[in-house]
């Protein structure tokens, strides 16, 4: 009798519990429902704003926009903890969390701040107007000049190469001296290469308003002294091979010709350096550093906040960045 | 007549009250930049270069316990010492066509009062758009002035920068920009 009653309850125990997962598994599929207003000050309402509902377990997220009379409504979203995030045009974004629960509906009227603006800061419109002219000037510019700064460092090599080749272009000689050739077409080329050069830095538009300032005016100061040298030199150097293909000893300014080159080298190479590595350049350093207002306290920057600097940027280089 | 003044009184006192809950409540604070360094790093093989400019202005509101603010500096005004530099930097970067640096962000109002506190912005730089979160900012507090001091991980690719040349070689694409900023709280 016993057992007979044990079996009656099993079998009746079975059938109940054969019931239970049906009930949790609807309970668990009942869906929640997301409503709202979103609305600006004064309660304006705000159209056509983006919410996004973010399930904080799962970390789906579901978008929707609101209507005319600013209002949304995310339906069939599982119970849990959600993040409600709402952005808009000339509105600073809004993230609030709330806890949804199984087959309710859940109202989130969310009210935004308007975003600060530009003009509140003091800038003018014409500050901050792009100027579409300006860039293209700029554009030209910079084209120019970076065609000058590749020519310029081609240049330097048959100019070194040329000054190299002189020594075995001396002596009085008729024509037909390989040294002499050899330093004469080294020559010819550098002069082309160079006045290449200069055209890109003398013919690149001006900007108007700004003054030169800092190593670009060693640069520049330097052209003054390598620009006459570059035209003296292969007059000189003409004169020269005249005299010497007559056989005649080198007299008058064409035996300076050696010198000038020379000086025009120097003064070259060193408004090379003045825009690569100003610091080699002894003295310049100091001028510099005169020049710039704030160089003290670039110096105290980096001096005090180098190592934290390269500390922050790899800490946060790997977390800060979103992109 | 008395009772009338009475109930006249109670109704302005009220009248008052409803009028400053509002703002209370709101718990609202401005707070406005009155000093700022920011410098800008670029490292070359030749040579490391710094820019600066002390020419941002900017703007924070608090209200329900978050903070939103707006910075903004003007690309020309930042200075390396060559001005040669300066003008390849700006037409490099689109500086006349986009000629602000805007910052965009939001933190926690609690953070103003810790040591430390990580802002989630965007950067509008260059025509495009960046997104750095929990960004660490040094945050020392001066009664109603706070000084914050840190570094921002940008890169050149962050806002589609070509690398600039010098010689041939291009520049490193980090140009990680230190940030020293005072504000203070408007009252």
């Amino acid at each position: 009798m016993n057992a007979r009653a044990a079996r009656l309850f099993l079998g009746l125990g079975i059938f109940a519990l054969s019931f239970l997962p049906a009930g949790l598994l609807r309970a668990q599929a009942l869906p929640a429902t997301l409503t709202g207003t979103v609305t600006g000050p004064s309660k304006a309402l705000i159209a056509n704003a983006t919410v996004s509902v973010k399930n904080v377990a799962t970390n789906q997220s579901v978008a929707t926009k609101t209507n005319t009379s600013g209002a949304y409504t995310v339906p069939n979203l599982a119970p849990g903890d959600y993040e409600i995030s709402v952005s808009a045009d000339g509105f600073n974004p809004l993230t609030i969390r709330a806890t949804l629960s199984a087959g309710a509906r859940h109202t989130a009227d969310l009210e935004l701040t308007p975003t600060i603006s530009l003009s509140s800061l003091g800038f003018s419109t014409g500050e901050v107007k792009g100027n579409p002219k300006e860039q293209a000037l700029l554009n030209k510019r910079s084209h120019m000049l970076q065609i000058h700064q590749k020519l310029g460092l081609i240049t330097f090599f048959p100019m070194v190469a040329s000054l190299a080749a002189a020594t075995q272009a001396g002596g009085r000689h008729n024509t037909g001296s390989v040294g002499r050739d050899v330093h004469m077409a080294l020559g010819s080329a550098t002069a082309g290469l160079y006045f290449a050069t200069a055209y890109y830095a003398m013919f690149a538009p001006k900007v108007p308003g700004v003054e030169s300032r800092g190593p670009i005016r060693f640069h520049k100061a330097m052209a003054w002294i390598h620009g006459p040298g570059m035209i003296l030199t292969p007059i000189l150097g003409a004169m020269a091979d005249s005299q010497a293909s007559q056989g005649e000893r080198l007299h008058g300014i064409a035996k300076y010709h050696g010198q000038v080159a020379i000086v025009t080298a120097v003064a070259y190479g060193l408004a090379l350096l003045s825009e690569t590595k100003p610091n080699w350049i002894p003295g310049l350093g100091h001028h510099v550093a005169a020049l710039l207002p704030f160089h003290r306290h670039e110096a105290i920057l980096s001096a005090s906040n180098h190592a934290k600097t390269a500390a922050g940027v790899s800490a946060t280089a790997q977390a800060g960045k979103a992109n | 007549m008395k009772r009338e003044k009475a109930v006249s009184l109670s109704f302005t006192f009220l009248t008052v009250m409803l009028l400053a809950i509002p703002a209370v409540a709101s718990g609202q604070s401005v707070w406005v930049l009155k000093q700022s360094t920011l410098t800008y790093h670029v490292t070359h093989p030749l040579h490391e270069v710094a820019g600066l400019s002390h020419a941002a202005r900017g703007k924070g509101e608090c209200q329900a316990g978050v903070c939103n603010f707006l910075i903004a500096v003007p690309v020309k005004s930042f200075a390396s010492g060559d001005t040669n530099r300066d003008l390849h930097m700006l037409q490099i970067v689109r500086g006349a066509q986009f000629p602000m640096v805007v910052v965009r962000g939001q933190m926690p109002e609690a953070e103003l009062k810790s040591a430390t506190i990580h802002a989630d912005f965007q950067i509008q730089f260059s025509g495009q758009t960046a997104q750095f979160k929990q960004v660490l900012f040094h945050v020392a507090d001066h009664g109603n002035q706070i000084r914050l001091t840190g570094t921002i991980p940008a890169t050149l690719t962050d806002f589609k920068i070509p690398a600039p040349e010098l010689l041939f070689v291009p520049i490193k694409n980090e140009i990680p920009v230190m940030v020293d900023m005072t504000w203070e709280e408007q009252k």
